[in-house]
Formats: C-alpha cells, structure tokens, sequence
C-alpha cells in the first residue's frame, strides 16, 4: 500500500472531486454529505458494507443519479445526466456485469466504444489492445454467453476502459468471482493506477482494500467517518490493542460488562466473537477472562493483534465489514 | 465523421433484433405466412355471385320492367334469379340455401306504382347471407328509386285524368333502368379488391404491433442487465430514447417494406404503389414507436411491460379491423376503428387498392396516425414526468 499520496480531503488539482453530496429515496437518507477527492495516478477505495451508501454515491459520481444536494466535478467538469463530455472521461465498470449476451466480445466492445465516439481503425485497434490486456483475445469473436463468469469479469472491466478514460469506477467488482480471477483483476487494477489512472474502487472486503489502494475513504449509514491512508487510519488507533475472544454463552452480558472496563474503548460481538478495542490489552486480559467466568462464557481462543484496517472500520462502525 | 449516439444505439439494438430468430419470424415470415394463407382461404370471394329467388304476384308491366332489370346483363355477373310460384316455395329455397335472397313482387305493384301509395318490392333475406341480402335490397331499392320521380309525373297526370295507358309509358322507362354500377360488381371505389390487397397490410399491421411488446421487454432486460445503466454512463437520456426509438422505426419499416413487396410480387397485393404505400407506413410505424414509449413509462417490469403490449396488440387489432373486413364489420367496430391508428392505416390502404392512387385519398388516414403517434407521445411525456422514471 503506497503512502505517498496526498491524504486529507482535498489532494491538489484532483481527478475527482465530490463535495457535500446527499440524496435521498424517499425519507431514506442514502447518503449524507460525503465529500472526498481522487488525485491521478490515485487508487481510492470506498469502504464499506452492503448498503452502506456506496453504490449511490458511484450513481451520482457516473452521472446516473441527480444528488439532491452537492456536486461532482471530474477534471473540473461538473458531472450530471446530460454532461456527455464530463462522464466521457470517466470509465464505469458497474457490479453486475453489464453486457450483451448475444453479441461478442468484439462487438460489444465496439458499441461501448462508438458510444464515446471511436471510430474506424482507431477503434478496432482499441478493442484488439483492450482485449489483449484482459486476456480475451483468443475468445473475441465468441459470443459473450459462451463465456465463463470470470471472463465476463474481465471483459466488463474492459467495457469501462475501452475509451481510455481518466478515472476508472469499479463498483464492487470482484464480487461472485472466483479467486484466480479476483486475482487477475486486482492486478490489472493496480497496474492502471500505476499508469497514471485515476482508480475509484468500491468494495466490502477489506484485504482488497489494503491490498490496492493508495487511500481509503470508510463509509457507514451513508457518512464518510474516515478517510486516509492505511497508516493514517490504523495511527488513529496507535497503541491500542485488538482483542478477539472466540466464546460460547451470553457474549452480549459479557461485551456491556467488558465496555464498563477501564481501558476498553469498543466492544462488538460478531457471531460467536467478541471483538475488543483496548489500550495495552495483554495487561486487561485477565480481567476480561475473569467477566468471562461471571458470565458462564466459555472462551476457546483469545487472540491479541495490531490494529489493522479491520480494527479501524470496527472501531468506528461498529459492526464488522462482511458479506 | 461521428456517427450520432443515437444511431449507434439503433444500430447495435438492429444487430440484435435480426439475430433474434422469434423478432424474424414475427416481423417477416409469420405476417407473409398469414396474409398467404388468409388470401388462399378467400380466394373467389372477390368474385361475388349468388342465385335470387323471384315470386311475380303482380303480373303487371312494372314486374315485367324489374323483371328485365334483374336479368339484364350487368345484373347477371353477380346474380343469377329463379323464379317462384309462391312465397312459401321461395321461401323454403331460401331456408334450404336454394337462393341466397327472395324478391316478392307484390300483388297490385304496378298499379300503384301510379299511385299516391306505391308498394314496394320486399327482398327475403337469411341472416347467413348477409351480403347477398344486401345486394337483393340494393337492387330492389334502386329499382323503385330511380322509378320514384317518375312516378310522381304519372300519378299527377293520372289525377288530372289522362288514361291509364301512361303507365305503360311509366314501365317501359323502368324498363330501361339499370342498377348503379356499385351496387352490381363494385362495391366500393372504382377497382375490384382483392381479397390479399386487404390482408396483406391487416397482418402486416399486426404483426408491426409486436414491436411494442418484444422492444418494451428488451428495455426491461436492458436495465436488469445493467447495459442500460452503462449506456446513461455515457450518453444523455434522450439520446438513448431516440436511438431505441429509431431502431423500432427502422424494424417496422423494414416489415412493413418487405411485406408490401413480397405480396405485391408474389400476390399481386395493391398497396398503392411505392410512395404512398411509405407515406401510410411510416405514420402507422411512427405510432407502434409512441405505444412502446407509453407502454415502457407506464410499466413497472418485464411481466408487466409483456401484459401491456399484449393488451394493446391484441386490442388495437381488433377493433382496428386486422383480423375482419371493417366494412362488413358491426357499425360499433367501425366507430371504433377510428380511434385507431392501424384502423386508418387500413382504410388508407383499401382506399389505395380500390380507389384511384391519390396522395388526397391516404390525407386523412395520415394526418389520424399522425395526431395519434403526438397524442400518445404527450401522454407518455407527462406521465415521465410524473412518475420521475429513470433510464438506469
């Protein structure tokens, strides 16, 4: 995970940059004032669980959704729904993948490039390199239905590049996929942002994360309540310790019983787990294991860790980033 | 030179209409099947010709004048006539299908064919034998309507009391009278229609009508998809309508076109010829493209988009007239017809193949489809901006 990137909310002249957006579905507030930038060269991750705001904020940043309040400028273009030029620089890979079944490769890569006005030789010369980096050149007259899901992966990613675009959206784009070809696309992610693109990548899986992105920004309930680099985040939490209990019996008694504790900062139980942010935990161990008894809580295994981004998205969420 | 997004759009939705098998079938070789099929069950009805009954109670020089009337040559092609003593024995014909129609030549008709109280001819009729009955009843009253006004003269001078010899004079004019030449071998305009000039744009048209269900589907299949969303990622709202919208108009078209040829060729369907054959077309297509706007607005998924189009398919064909001939049809049909655009677009193509090839016979037809396809387009317009629908 690179460090070098400028952290904090506004990175200078940025690819991306989104300010105060909100919107709402109905009296549902999706998202609250988020407001982010994403610099060239920069893989920027969005983090967080399903239905957390994140899809949406994608929608509005792509110009498919209108926000109620705020506003999304990429390259200094404002985006929006009619901004034909602004959302050309943009590259949008969507989570499902979105393509033809009953056209190949070829051709949908051909309609999705004609779309942003590619012609001719440069655009059959576009497809054969796009196809070539995705690694479907052998399969690109086949139609897209014979195809296996992963290839679909790919060439879904391929659809988002095929213009050459500064800024390359993935919405969770690794989901359903098997891991060689999570594998693939994680590369191929990581070499664009090595090539000077600009990367906005949502996820709900945390090693992703850490894996390919420069920075991170956490979004919960629709508010972004961090952002910065690993190091940046993880700092927030330096000294403390990362306590996880695996247990059987009333674990909820024993969390509120362990939060009263002085020195426990969190307390979550997720499953059979409970999870505890402490500062210096080895020493509160013991008293932890002797609530534990209090409670009738049998413990299996006891694990104390460096905070990781996990620690810092429990921390802050309270909840566990998972599926 | 760039091409228009929205040509792109069509152009790709193009590709993938004519590599769907069932959107062939039923834009080409089901609506050519059909009017084939429908032409060669009809065949002969063009040439309409059935048998009278006469039953003569009269004997007077008036039936002897109609009785020339109806055996006159003109009469002939379409009518034969064989006489009866009685009215039970002719009626018994018409029961049995012996004739198809029964003219009752009342006692004392000439007589008072002279007189302040004419009576007239009766035609028996079965209610299987419409037409034929129609024709006898046309024939009939043709008879004693051209035979009025002079009538009117023989009764005046019969009253200023000239001798009844002027009656002669009254038969012997009647004599000569020939029924109109619509009602004898053209019914309507001034061409004989054939039976596949009326199909082949009836099953055309339907099939045309199609387009609606299996376009709104593959919208809803689009934005399941997430093609539709990838689509808005990079063209405008209205570029993606306009292009759907095109291919929809260039699909129709082509069936319409390939229709009308086929037929014309192999059948020798009457269209109008090829200008204004396009010139009803493309107004009828144009409304099939304002339905489907309508039907995708007011759906809410693909099950429902599907029961939509179905609906107006089928109930646009019916009472527009696709599957009947709308002027043998109940006169509430024919009310109904013009609140349709394929019903225009019929009568403009039975007009065309009957009538004289006149861009003044397709003006009103055209000018229907047309505030049809804008009414329909601004419902659609409202209630888009109603319903806040999204394109993703």
């Amino acid at each position: 995970m690179a460090d070098n990137i400028p952290s904090g909310r506004g990175v200078r002249d940025p690819l991306l940059s989104c300010r105060g957006l909100v919107r709402r579905f109905g009296d549902q507030l999706a998202v609250d004032g988020v407001t982010f930038s994403v610099a060239a060269g920069e893989t920027y991750g969005l983090l967080g669980p399903n239905g957390a705001g994140k899809s949406t904020c994608i929608r509005m940043i792509c110009g498919l959704l209108a926000p109620d309040e705020g506003e999304v400028t990429v390259c200094g273009q404002r985006i929006d729904r009619n901004s034909v030029d602004a959302k050309a620089r943009i590259g949008f890979v969507p989570q499902d993948v979105a393509l033809y079944p009953d056209l190949t490769a070829r051709e949908n890569l051909r309609f999705f490039g004609r779309l942003y006005q590619l012609a001719g030789r440069s655009l059959d010369d576009r497809v054969n390199e796009v196809l070539g980096d995705v690694d479907l050149r052998d399969r690109a007259d086949d139609r897209v239905d014979t195809y296996s899901g992963g290839m679909k992966r790919r060439l879904n990613i391929a659809g988002g590049l095929i213009h050459r675009p500064d800024l390359l959206v993935l919405d969770e784009p690794t989901v359903g996929v098997d891991p060689q070809s999570r594998h693939a696309i994680l590369e191929s992610v990581h070499r664009l942002g090595e090539m000077g693109m600009g990367v906005l990548y949502t996820t709900h899986y945390m090693e992703e994360a850490e894996q390919i992105c420069d920075r991170v920004g956490i979004i919960d309930n629709g508010r972004l309540v961090a952002e910065g680099t690993r190091r940046e985040l993880v700092a927030q939490l330096a000294e403390r310790d990362h306590i996880k209990l695996t247990a059987s019996g009333d674990l909820a008694s024993l969390s509120q019983r362990c939060s009263e504790l002085d020195g426990i900062e969190g307390s979550t139980v997720v499953d059979d787990r409970l999870d505890l942010i402490a500062r210096d935990g080895r020493r509160l161990l013991p008293k932890v294991f002797e609530l534990a008894e209090q409670c009738g809580v049998e413990v299996t295994s006891v694990e104390v860790v460096e905070p990781t981004l996990e620690t810092v998205f429990l921390h802050l969420t309270g909840t566990e980033l998972r599926e | 030179m760039r091409t228009p997004v929205a040509v792109v759009i069509a152009g790709k939705d193009l590709r993938q209409r004519f590599r769907d098998r069932s959107a062939l079938v039923l834009g080409f070789a089901a609506p050519l099947a059909i009017a084939a099929l429908m032409s060669l069950a009809f065949r002969g009805t063009e040439q309409f010709h059935f048998t009278a009954g006469v039953v003569n109670n009269d004997h007077g020089q008036m039936a002897s004048a109609f009785g020339q009337v109806i055996t006159s040559k003109e009469v002939k092609s379409v009518m034969a006539t064989r006489s009866y003593d009685t009215e039970a024995s002719a009626r018994a014909a018409l029961k049995h299908r012996s004739v198809s129609a029964v003219f009752v030549v009342p006692s004392g008709f000439s007589q008072s064919a002279a007189g302040a109280h004419p009576e007239s001819i009766r035609v028996l009729t079965s209610i299987d034998l419409q037409l034929a009955g129609q024709v006898a009843d046309s024939i009939a009253q043709s008879f004693v309507t051209q035979v009025n006004a002079d009538r009117l003269s023989v009764a005046t001078a019969v009253t200023a009391g000239a001798s009844s010899g002027r009656i002669a004079e009254l038969a012997a004019s009647a004599s000569t009278l020939r029924p109109p030449l619509d009602i004898v071998s053209r019914p309507s305009g001034s061409h004989s229609l054939k039976v596949i000039s009326y199909y082949a744009p009836g099953m055309g048209i339907f099939f045309l009508l199609f387009a609606i269900g299996f376009t709104a589907r593959g919208y809803f299949v689009e934005r399941r998809n997430g093609t539709l969303e990838r689509m808005s990622a990079a063209a405008r709202p209205g570029q993606i309508i306009l292009g759907k919208s095109l291919a929809v108009l260039v699909y129709g078209s082509a069936s319409l076109g390939t229709m009308a040829l086929v037929t014309s060729l192999l059948f020798g369907a009457d269209w109008g010829g090829p200008l204004l054959a396009t010139a009803v077309g493309i107004p009828m297509v144009l409304s099939v493209v304002a339905l489907t706007a309508l039907v995708i607005v007011l759906a809410r998924s693909e099950r429902q988009a599907e029961g939509m189009a179905s609906i107006v398919t089928f109930g646009l064909a019916l009472m527009g007239g696709n599957f009947v001939f709308l002027s043998t049809a109940p006169p509430l049909l024919r009310k109904l017809a013009l609140f349709t655009p394929n019903g225009w677009a019929l009568r403009a193509y039975l007009d065309l193949a009957t009538g004289p090839h006149r861009w003044s016979t397709i003006a009103l037809p055209v000018v229907a489809m047309l505030s049809f396809a804008l009414a329909v387009s601004a419902i659609t317009a409202i209630l888009l901006r109603r319903s806040e629908v999204s394109l993703s």
